[in-house]
């Protein structure tokens, strides 16, 4: 193997991979919301473009592009046309930290299936996936109108708020597998045979309950509802910069089921790693039960949105400060006892 | 502390406003102040058209009123009518009567659930209350041909007799009906997202629900207990035995449990009707061409948005010298401010959805 | 129920899970849509669609110009002329206009017809690109199915 190949080619194919990879999972999203939302409601959801509807997204896609691109005389422009990419950016860049399986070996040289591992993982995809609050805001004060603006300030204080059992509940997995590197905790799940959802299933669901919650999806999608008198901080925008927005959100929950799946339900092991009756699962690669563990939280959170009416904003507000934050800090402080005890 | 007043428009066009519906509301910072409805976005001048069409001839049009439940116009106006004209109705066509308007009933309240639903979020429940709508209306169709402008009641009875099939088929509605019924009330009534939205939200006293005026289930969500079906019977009401569901708080949440408890009190209904259907004719016999000597009447009925009314002149002649209509949703939009006042103004959309009103009958 | 038992529900989450329940089971069940326009589902025998004039078996036209429809009709879809032929039996249409965008679908003049020569047809593929397609002169008042839709549309047979 050249250093060039080892150092330029595969990097870079990596971060090609990266790329596409939640953009693949935003079309196959896009078709998944569609299909199963109808199908939940008893009527059947595109099945005409493409087998059973899957070349919808695509549909989608061209129509989008070729709507006109408006830009009100008296918005900052700039501000304007940076929220979109801001909110794409933050969610993309945290794909760089995600390990989507086991090292493959070739021979003598071993294909990490991650573009970088830092012994602060967990925080740094945190951290990163939060710049998209700056994309919200300035696509609110940008957009000149009043709309937005409130659905923009409502949509920044729901994120932040719920950043605080989010925090919290990481901290407990990172305490219980004394690692914040995300290839750590996986391993620990391994090594120490029970998914971490199983443990500690308040911080799982606090968890789930906040990650919704932070990509604004339903039930707590106030901000962007269309029955609501406040539209959103995304109403005045149209064309391809709508779609970004569209895409960013999509790309952002596939981020955070990837979250889940790596903290709570042991990345890309099988079920039952310790048991060894159960080697043969195994021999499926590693990557495979992260897609298919991903899928079915993709999955769900699409359940969950045909399901349930809408959190009006202050109930919203009041649930995070009054049961998510106690209950979030009560558990961690149990994980940390029985962790000390032990 | 200083407030800001912030003045907001719903406006015509909205996916909340169950029709053309304009509301300018006054919100400090997110509490509601002042809402005023205004309203005319779909007037068709129907009271003035009226006067230039014959008695028979007005009946069609009046399905366009509530066009979710066609059959409760056309059941108030043909009441009006034959008290003015002193026709009797036969006993077989005032229990068909009941049967279409029960079904009707059905139809609307089903309709409702569905659109408060989908104001609040829950997407799905929309479609199940449709889907069970569904079932009602291919009834209506086998009836009499039309599933919306249903034109079934005449003046003088039904248009046509109930034949054993059509019983037999409407007997099988009314069993899947309580399934999806079930099912709506297991993603609504218990869910916590829904009480949030719906409990102690849009409150108004019996005493005030009484001076403004309200009728129908709003009014019965409130504790006064006033059904014109029970309290001064029309059409053999009488003969039937149901109870009338009461709320205790007249919050949303109240109006959503009375309108999903009438919706089983209906089937009741319309279960011993069918039962009890007498022999005898579906219409009396009344010329297409009604010439009514002088004089004024005015008839109430229940239908599913509250009490609808009818008033009618005639002057001798064939068609009407002035016909005047109380529709219930134009009276109950009234106390759409005192609801929303001092809520936020994220329920409004919550509280005019629990008022069930229709435009077609507010601008007629 | 105890206050115990409620927020033992509640912590768990009871509701949302039979909430969930129940959009599962929908999930799996048969829809009922029906894939138009390949299947349609076909209107009951009574459908009030697109009213029609009618001939009899012979192939001679039912109508005899007795503007009883015209009299009973509330909104004035009808402008009809007859005329009574030198040594023929009955009165024959001789202008016949029907406005579609009048019409309001309830059947007086079906019912008042005495020869049943106007009546319900089953054609509800109404929408028209022209105005002049929604007026229906004496002989297009015969005409059903495709060329209805060409007399409607102009005859474009882009769609089914």
């Amino acid at each position: 193997m050249t250093p060039f190949v080892a150092d330029v080619l595969i990097p870079v194919g990596k971060i090609v991979a990266v790329i596409l990879y939640p953009m693949i999972m935003v079309v196959v999203m896009i078709w998944l919301e569609r299909r199963v939302v109808a199908l939940m409601q008893g009527r059947l959801g595109p099945n005409r473009v493409g087998f059973q509807g899957v070349l919808q997204p695509v549909a989608d896609a061209v129509k989008l592009f070729f709507k006109e691109d408006i830009i009100q005389r008296q918005a900052d422009r700039f501000l304007f046309n940076i929220s979109p990419v801001l909110v794409m950016f933050s969610s993309l860049l945290a794909f760089c930290f995600i390990p989507l399986g086991e090292p493959l070996r070739f021979g003598t040289y071993t294909l990490t299936l991650w573009i970088a591992e830092s012994p602060v993982g967990l925080l740094i995809v945190l951290g990163l996936s939060t710049i998209s609050v700056f994309g919200v805001i300035f696509g609110g004060w940008a957009s000149n109108s009043k709309y937005p603006l409130m659905g923009a300030l409502r949509s920044v204080i729901q994120i932040l708020s719920y950043e605080i059992p989010t925090g919290l509940t990481v901290l407990t997995v990172a305490f219980v597998a004394r690692s914040m590197d995300l290839v750590e905790i996986v391993r620990r799940q391994e090594s120490s045979g029970v998914w971490y959802g199983f443990l500690m299933p308040v911080s799982f669901v606090v968890f789930w309950i906040s990650a919704v919650a932070e990509t604004n999806r339903a039930p707590f999608d106030l901000p962007e509802a269309e029955s609501e008198l406040v539209a959103g901080y995304h109403t005045e925008y149209s064309g391809m910069k709508f779609a970004y927005f569209y895409m960013a959100e999509y790309a952002h929950m596939v981020l955070v089921s990837s979250l889940v799946v790596i903290l709570f339900f042991g990345g890309w092991l099988p079920p039952f790693p310790g048991v060894t009756a159960l080697r043969f699962l195994h021999a499926v690669p590693g990557f495979v039960w992260y897609l298919v563990k991903i899928m079915f939280f993709l999955y769900l959170y699409v359940w969950i949105r045909a399901t349930f009416p809408r959190y009006r904003f202050d109930s919203l507000i009041r649930l995070v400060w009054k049961w998510l934050i106690p209950l979030s800090l009560a558990n961690f402080l149990i994980v940390a006892l029985v962790r000390y005890l032990l | 502390m200083a407030f800001r007043e912030i003045d907001l428009n719903m406006g015509p066009q909205h996916p909340s406003t169950h029709g053309v519906l304009r509301l300018k509301l006054a919100v400090d910072n997110e509490v509601v102040l002042r809402v005023e409805p205004v309203l005319g976005y779909l007037h068709r001048g129907m009271e003035k058209l009226w006067e230039s069409l014959t008695y028979t001839q007005v009946v069609p049009l009046t399905d366009r009123l509530d066009y979710l439940a066609s059959l409760s116009n056309n059941l108030a106006y043909c009441l009006a009518v034959e008290k003015l004209a002193g026709i009797e109705v036969p006993k077989r066509a005032q229990y068909i009567r009941v049967v279409l308007a029960e079904l009707q009933r059905l139809a609307s309240h089903l309709a409702w659930t569905g659109f408060m639903a989908n104001d609040i979020g829950a997407m799905s429940v929309l479609l199940y209350g449709f889907e069970a709508r569904e079932d009602i209306l291919d009834v209506f169709e086998e009836y009499c041909g039309a599933r919306l402008t249903v034109h079934g009641i005449r003046i003088g009875g039904a248009v046509r007799d109930l034949d054993a099939p059509l019983i037999a088929r409407i007997r099988t509605v009314l069993e899947r009906i309580p399934k999806r019924l079930a099912d709506i009330r297991a993603l609504l009534d218990e869910n916590r997202i829904w009480k949030e939205r719906t409990v102690g939200i849009g409150r108004i006293s019996a005493a005030d629900a009484i001076d403004y005026g309200l009728t129908g289930p709003p009014l019965r969500a409130s504790g006064v207990a006033w059904d014109m079906r029970r309290d001064i019977p029309y059409s053999s009401y009488g003969d039937f035995d149901f109870e009338v569901p009461l709320g205790a708080n007249g919050d949303v949440y109240d109006r959503y449990l009375v309108r999903l408890e009438e919706i089983c009190q209906s089937i009741r209904i319309v279960g011993q009707a069918l039962d009890g259907l007498p022999d005898g004719d579906c219409a009396a016999r009344v010329p297409r061409i009604l010439r009514i000597p002088p004089g004024e009447a005015f008839h109430t009925i229940e239908s599913p948005k509250g009490v609808l009314g009818f008033t009618i002149r005639s002057n001798g002649s064939d068609k009407p010298e002035r016909v005047k209509m109380k529709s219930p949703s134009f009276i109950n939009l009234q106390s759409l401010e005192h609801m929303c006042k001092g809520n936020l103004f994220s329920d409004v959309v919550g509280i005019l959805g629990s008022l069930d009103i229709v435009l077609g009958e507010i601008d007629k | 129920m105890s206050r115990l038992a409620k927020s033992l529900k509640s912590f768990f989450l009871v509701d949302m899970v039979r909430g969930l329940a129940v959009t599962l089971r929908v999930y799996f069940s048969r829809k009922v849509t029906v894939a138009y326009p390949e299947k349609v589902k076909e209107p009951a025998p009574r459908f009030r669609g697109l009213p029609r004039l009618y001939r009899d078996e012979q192939g001679e036209p039912l109508c005899i110009a007795c503007k009883a429809c015209q009299r009973a009709c509330g909104t004035n879809c009808f402008d009809i002329e007859g005329k009574k032929e030198e040594g023929a039996k009955l009165m024959r249409p001789v202008k016949f206009d029907w406005k579609l965008d009048r019409c309001s679908f309830c059947g007086f003049c079906v019912e008042v017809c005495p020869t049943n020569a106007i009546r319900f047809s089953h054609e509800f593929r109404l929408t028209g690109v022209r105005k002049d397609g929604l007026l229906f002169h004496l002989d297009e008042m015969y005409l059903m199915g495709e060329d209805l839709q060409d007399h409607l549309c102009g005859g474009c047979r882009r769609t089914t």
